[in-house]
């Protein structure tokens, strides 16, 4: 299928610097076929992204690099399964955050949430007093909430995705998708509005 | 009558079905108007983080390892090298040459043992392999060495030293092994 022209310029313009420089679209295609200096390529352009979704759900540098890493090898195996006709930033950015789900669920199977308990713990003054940068008050207070919300979040606030997508990206119903997200945001309401 | 938590979520989500009701609601009701806007506030607070830089390139790690078959993804697991392998065949032949004389041993101390159904298989093959270690042991080395009868030592216990080494190794491997498995 032929892109159309606006579609093209569009791509060109976010993702390559010059207007001869491959698209997402050709290499991709190129590592299908094989050439894994292609898909380094497509890693280059993607790793910001996948980095910051990774870091913003698992709070730790090197995890986060650990788990982009292994989405990109994913993706990889995955290659076929992708419609080239499709942007691969958004694609690949839900893969990290659906593997960094299945990771936290991997370390300790959650155990029923207690939101009075988590609420208390988190609402004291010393605990907004220690992180002094707002940026690092939002990550500490994602960071609190159980990965189930945390990975809801991500895909509605920084992915931009909508309910039906997030319950067929999560394959969990559309009610808990709504559950999850507001009760994910009530706590960080919680969490920020403290008074301190 | 209020909007619901979930109705002012939903609102601001563009997925709530009656939208035009709500609006018409949000128009008159000061209480309402100002939870969506401490909703849209925190939205908008949470959408504000800052993206951070990552401080290494992961290109390099990535095709390194699509190129390298051993550490591929889905290939073979990297802990099973030829040494593990050969290692592993030696101590399985070591365990199977000595296990014969081991149940034959045992069964002198325990006379009521009884072998399983199961287990007759392999006594079966556990008699073609004796018969077989028994033709080996026609072969006659140049100076068979002598045990000193003082020592006490059967056969049956060397054996048995043996099989515990070989039983130890393969233990041992597996538990330094157990650390790259996991990666
Ligand atoms: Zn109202």
């Amino acid at each position: 299928m032929v892109l159309t022209d606006t579609f093209r310029n569009s791509f060109n313009r976010r993702y390559t610097s010059a207007m001869d420089a491959p698209t997402d679209r050709d290499l991709i295609l190129r590592a299908r076929r094989g050439e894994v200096e292609a898909y380094g390529e497509l890693v280059t352009r993607h790793q910001a992204g996948v980095f910051n979704v990774c870091y913003r759900i698992l709070h730790e540098r090197g995890e986060a690099e650990d788990l982009s890493q292994e989405t990109f090898l994913r993706a990889h195996s995955r290659l076929n399964t992708f419609d080239v006709n499709r942007p691969f930033g958004p694609w690949i950015r839900r893969v990290a955050a659906n593997l960094c789900l299945n990771h936290l669920e991997s370390l300790k199977p959650e155990t029923e949430f207690d939101e009075e308990r988590d609420a208390a713990e988190g609402a004291g003054p010393e605990a907004v007093v220690e992180v002094r940068e707002r940026g690092e008050q939002i990550r500490a207070a994602l960071a609190s909430l159980p990965a189930r919300f945390r990975v809801v979040i991500e895909l509605r606030h920084y992915q931009g995705l909508s309910y039906d997508e997030i319950s067929a990206e999560l394959n969990i119903p559309l009610s808990d998708v709504k559950s999850h997200l507001f009760r994910a945001r009530k706590l960080l309401a919680e969490k920020l509005h403290a008074p301190d | 009558m209020h909007l619901t938590d979930d109705q002012l979520n939903e609102y601001l989500d563009d997925a709530l079905p009656k939208r035009a009701r709500a609006e018409s609601h949000l128009s008159t009701c000061a209480e309402c108007t100002a939870r969506l806007s401490a909703l849209r506030s925190l939205a908008a607070e949470i959408e504000s983080l800052p993206e951070e830089s990552l401080a290494r390139n992961l290109a390099p790690a990535v095709t390194r390892r699509l190129t390298s078959p051993a550490a591929a993804y889905s290939g073979f697991p990297r802990w099973l090298t030829l040494t593990t392998v050969l290692q592993t065949a030696a101590a399985t032949v070591l365990i199977a040459s000595v296990a014969p004389f081991i149940l034959e041993a045992a069964s002198t101390f325990i006379p009521a043992l009884q072998a399983p159904p199961v287990m007759e298989t392999i006594l079966e093959a556990q008699r073609v392999w004796t018969a077989w270690l028994d033709a080996l042991s026609q072969f006659q080395w140049p100076s068979p060495p002598e045990l000193p009868a003082s020592l006490g030592l059967s056969n049956f216990y060397i054996l048995l030293a043996l099989a515990g080494t070989a039983l130890a190794w393969l233990v041992g491997n597996g538990l330094l092994l157990r650390s790259q498995i996991k990666q």
